[in-house]
């Protein structure tokens, strides 16, 4: 009975509180969280009352002015507000973000599990199966399933969200191939229970911890991805994503016009950064091994 | 510790000075060419050099540097008008303009090339012309220029006929309108008056190519350029970097051509006929890199390594004053400004086989009073001047001044609201009508460009949702008439109104150059007898009657006409803007002594 009220999760959120760096990272994404769900409210307001948003209008009269008390982060070509723009290309990572893992995720689960658990045929099946969606270039299959589907947001959740199972996938088969010789396992078997139960009520929250990680480190990784696929023309295209930002500033970079490509960059940065070192941390937090230490 | 010192840390050393070592500047292959005129520059992407296979504006200006035509365009003269080139005298034309002779120049020799016996380059003839036409009616060789002649010369379309399908093409077959009378003699017979062959016989589609090199190389011959021109090629890595070297077989058969003598006013106070009577081509070598970032062609002109630069919008600031002049910096490192109009027209084109757009005359007046061409004047610095016609300037037909549907925003609203649109809301839907404008490329300039249109429309209360394809997929669209709007241009083929006006008659409709589906009895009328009509009045007439039918319908929102601005170094001479300025180079030349001086004073690399 000492274990109690000291679930994983607890834990977890005990040991990573002690982590200052984590918790600066877990404000960063925070305040990425509230910047992208302010620019998703702005973006429905406008859709619903079918009128063009304010960070589209454009007016050449503004043009690559320089940060100031008026537009913090200056102007672009047309005249628009890169605060608001940056703001509005943080909605777009977000949501490539979260729906290239709501696809991924359950793709790499569902058949690392399924692997794992049985074994066997199934298991060479899905080895088959992500070895070879494994042994193909990766950016080059994206861009295969982008041009297939077109330009825009549609066309990047596929590309990306087909492609990037397979790290996820081979985890949890291993995981799951350790924990069903666990006795917890053997006990639910011999209840009777059925593999789907066992599978998904039981041994899936004990490997949850690894969806959690994984989604910390591909989430940035996914918006790298969609910010080079715009910068490349072939991604988002009418919106203001970052990548689309950055490629416009290019332009004028060397006329000193820095403040676009400066504060997007910083904002990828930012985002990228907070990410990865958050996943770092959460996955210290969520290894058993290191769980008794320092409690 | 010794062991792994010996096998990781040396090798590894090695490997770190090289790759540091590729990572320095790199001369400038200047140096090697120390004693030899030089024209270095830029190229976009091109396809090859065969001159019925390509079209593209790079691909033309490599073709014209190796093979040559009967006629080319004059240099300095303005108008435009053709002059010989291969031709020995202007043509003999029959006096129902329907039959053209000419007689083509004697000794002249195509380049030395293994193709040829013994590898000897051998004289051109008139049947080498009559082969090079045929090629363009040849349909395997699916010639991008065939509209020239389609429909036009007696014999040359059953000609085409017969050689479709497996069969192989037979040259050897008769065409009744080109023949070949003796060795210097070539006859072209029409069956309706084309005033604008000469034009047309100017254009590298109609340029000589030896048979025995097509039938030596085959599918590899537009990799082989075997022509008689001032160049030959020296190296070419695709998409890298081309080399020409001046054409040994000139001196050898005692080929010479001279400096035109000839030229405007503003011409001559230029010093472009300086070199007047002297002998061309003056450059020993052309090297140009592809580079397709304009940043980096530009960096590329500054830091001396590239002659001349076009001047993109985004440098634009940074070198051109308010007054249009130089910035001060440039006029010290003596770089000159050249500016000239160009034979180009942009243009918003209408599907008018959309159920939206194509049935409701209103609508597209309302979009067309809806374009604010100033706003694209600002955007583009004052490179463009607005156009409120099909044609731009100076040809006949030409609309210097805002028409009745020109931008209004008032007068775009109540077209709107007739057109049944009020406010821009479709009552089919109850929200904002939303158009799609289908665009060829997603270069941040043309996106720039498409968002402020978008902003345009936006203020009559219309959505115009940009579609960005890809070159190939935007040309599929508009070929199979699915586009519904979609941004183009019209670069002249020649100087001639009815070239524009070509793109409104009926039977010209996708995937002809009519993308916009215009079908009007009374145009396709009026430019039926225009097309055969020399220039004149009464053309004058015909050009401004359809003009003012063509406003009326919009079936296109006219858009811009650019200027063509470019910059060159003061080693570099005889450099004139030109509309069609294929066959120059041989005209350019380097002042090796005024690019040393500019090296030692300025440059970086040397």
């Amino acid at each position: 009975m000492s274990e109690k009220g000291k679930s994983l999760w607890s834990d977890a959120w005990r040991r990573l509180k002690k982590n200052r760096l984590a918790m600066v990272c877990l404000g960063l994404v925070a305040f990425y969280t509230l910047a992208a769900l302010y620019g998703e409210a702005v973006y429905q307001v406008y859709k619903a009352k079918d009128q063009t948003a304010f960070y589209q209008k454009t007016d050449l009269s503004q043009a690559y002015q320089p940060p100031s008390s008026k537009h913090w982060m200056g102007t672009d070509a047309l005249g628009r507000d890169v605060m608001q723009r940056l703001i509005q290309g943080t909605r777009i990572a977000y949501k490539v973000g979260i729906v290239t893992a709501l696809i991924a995720i359950p793709i790499g689960v569902f058949f690392g599990c399924l692997a794992g658990y049985f074994g066997g045929r199934v298991d060479d099946f899905v080895v088959w199966l992500y070895s070879t969606v494994a042994s193909m270039p990766g950016l080059l299959f994206i861009l295969a399933i982008a041009m297939v589907v077109g330009k825009g947001l549609l066309g990047i959740y596929l590309g990306i969200g087909l492609t990037t199972w397979v790290g996820l996938c081979r985890l949890i088969r291993g995981e799951v191939i350790k924990h069903k010789e666990q006795a917890y396992v053997m006990a639910a078997k011999a209840l009777g229970l059925s593999w789907p139960r066992i599978l998904f009520r039981h041994i899936l929250p004990n490997v949850f911890h690894v969806i959690i990680v994984t989604f910390t480190l591909r989430f940035p990784a996914a918006v790298s991805t969609e910010v080079f696929m715009s910068f490349l023309g072939i991604g988002v295209v009418s919106e203001p994503s970052w990548g689309v930002m950055i490629n416009s500033a290019r332009m004028r970079l060397w006329q000193g016009v820095w403040w676009e490509m400066t504060f997007v960059t910083l904002a990828i940065f930012g985002l990228v950064l907070a990410f990865n070192l958050l996943g770092d941390a959460l996955r210290d937090a969520l290894d058993p091994r290191l769980r008794t230490e320092g409690s | 510790m010794r062991k792994f010192t010996s096998s990781f840390i040396i090798p590894c050393s090695i490997f770190f000075c090289l790759f540091l070592s590729a990572c320095g500047r790199r001369e400038l292959d200047t140096l090697r060419f120390k004693d030899e005129q030089v024209l270095y520059g830029q190229t976009s992407r091109f396809k090859g050099f065969d001159p019925v296979k390509v079209s593209d504006v790079a691909s033309s200006a490599m073709i014209c540097r190796v093979y040559e035509g009967l006629l080319e365009y004059a240099y300095l003269d303005r108008p435009y008008h053709v002059q010989l080139m291969l031709a020995e005298a202007m043509p003999d034309v029959s006096e129902d303009g329907l039959t053209y002779t000419f007689r083509i120049r004697k000794g002249i020799f195509y380049q030395d090339d293994p193709c040829f016996p013994g590898g000897k380059g051998r004289e051109l003839t008139a049947e080498d012309f009559v082969y090079s036409i045929k090629r363009i009616a040849d349909p395997k060789n699916a010639s991008s220029g065939y509209w020239a002649f389609n429909g036009r010369v007696i014999g040359l379309d059953e000609f085409r006929a017969s050689s479709s399908g497996a069969v192989l093409t037979d040259y050897s077959a008769p065409v009744d309108g080109l023949r070949a009378l003796d060795r210097y003699a070539l006859q072209i017979r029409l069956k309706e008056p084309y005033p604008q062959l000469l034009w047309i016989l100017a254009m590298h589609y109609t340029f000589a190519v030896p048979r025995e090199a097509v039938e030596f190389y085959g599918d590899g011959f537009i990799n082989h350029p075997v022509g008689t021109g001032p160049y030959i090629l020296e190296t070419w890595n695709n998409n890298y970097r081309i080399e020409f070297v001046r054409n040994p077989k000139w001196a050898e058969t005692g080929r010479i051509e001279l400096y035109p003598s000839t030229g405007t006013q503003e011409a001559r106070e230029a010093g472009l006929l300086n070199d007047a009577g002297k002998q061309i081509p003056f450059i020993d070598r052309i090297v140009q890199y592809v580079v397709d970032d304009p940043t980096t062609t530009w960096m590329m002109f500054l830091s001396g390594q590239f002659s001349y630069s076009t001047i993109s919008r985004d440098n634009w600031s940074a070198v051109i004053t308010p007054g249009r002049d130089l910035v001060s910096e440039m006029k010290e490192q003596g770089v000159e400004l050249l500016s000239s109009p160009t034979l180009y027209l942009s243009y918003i084109g209408f599907n008018l086989d959309d159920p939206v757009v194509g049935k409701n005359k209103k609508l597209r007046q309302a979009l067309s009073c809806a374009f604010d061409p100033e706003l694209l004047v600002q955007y583009y610095n004052g490179r463009v001047t607005p156009v409120y016609g099909p044609l731009p300037d100076p040809l006949a037909g030409f609309k210097s001044k805002p028409t009745a549907y020109s931008f209004n925003l008032g007068k775009a609203k109540q077209l709107l609201a007739e057109a049944g649109y009020p406010n821009g809301i479709d009552p089919a839907t109850g929200r904002r009508l939303e158009l799609t404008l289908e665009l060829g490329d997603a270069a941040p300039d043309t996106r720039q460009s498409v968002e402020l249109m978008v902003g345009m429309i936006d203020k009559i209360g219309i959505v115009l949702k940009a579609s960005y394809n890809n070159w190939p997929a935007f040309l599929d669209k508009l070929d199979r008439r699915q586009a519904q709007i979609f941004k183009l241009g019209w670069v002249a083929d020649y100087p001639d109104s009815e070239n524009f006006l070509q793109l409104f008659y009926g039977p010209n409709a996708s995937p002809g150059p009519n993308h916009s589906n215009y079908a009007n009895p009374e145009i396709n009328k009026l430019y039926e007898q225009l097309r055969t009509m020399l220039p004149g009045p009464e053309k004058d007439g015909l050009c401004e009657q359809m003009v003012n039918i063509v406003i009326e319908d919009c079936p296109w929102v006219f858009l811009y006409q650019p200027m063509d601005f470019a910059v060159t170094h003061n080693w570099f001479k005889n450099f004139s803007l030109h509309d069609f300025p294929y066959t120059m180079t041989k005209y350019r030349r380097v002042d090796n002594a005024a690019w040393n001086e500019w090296k030692a004073k300025h440059g970086r690399a040397n």
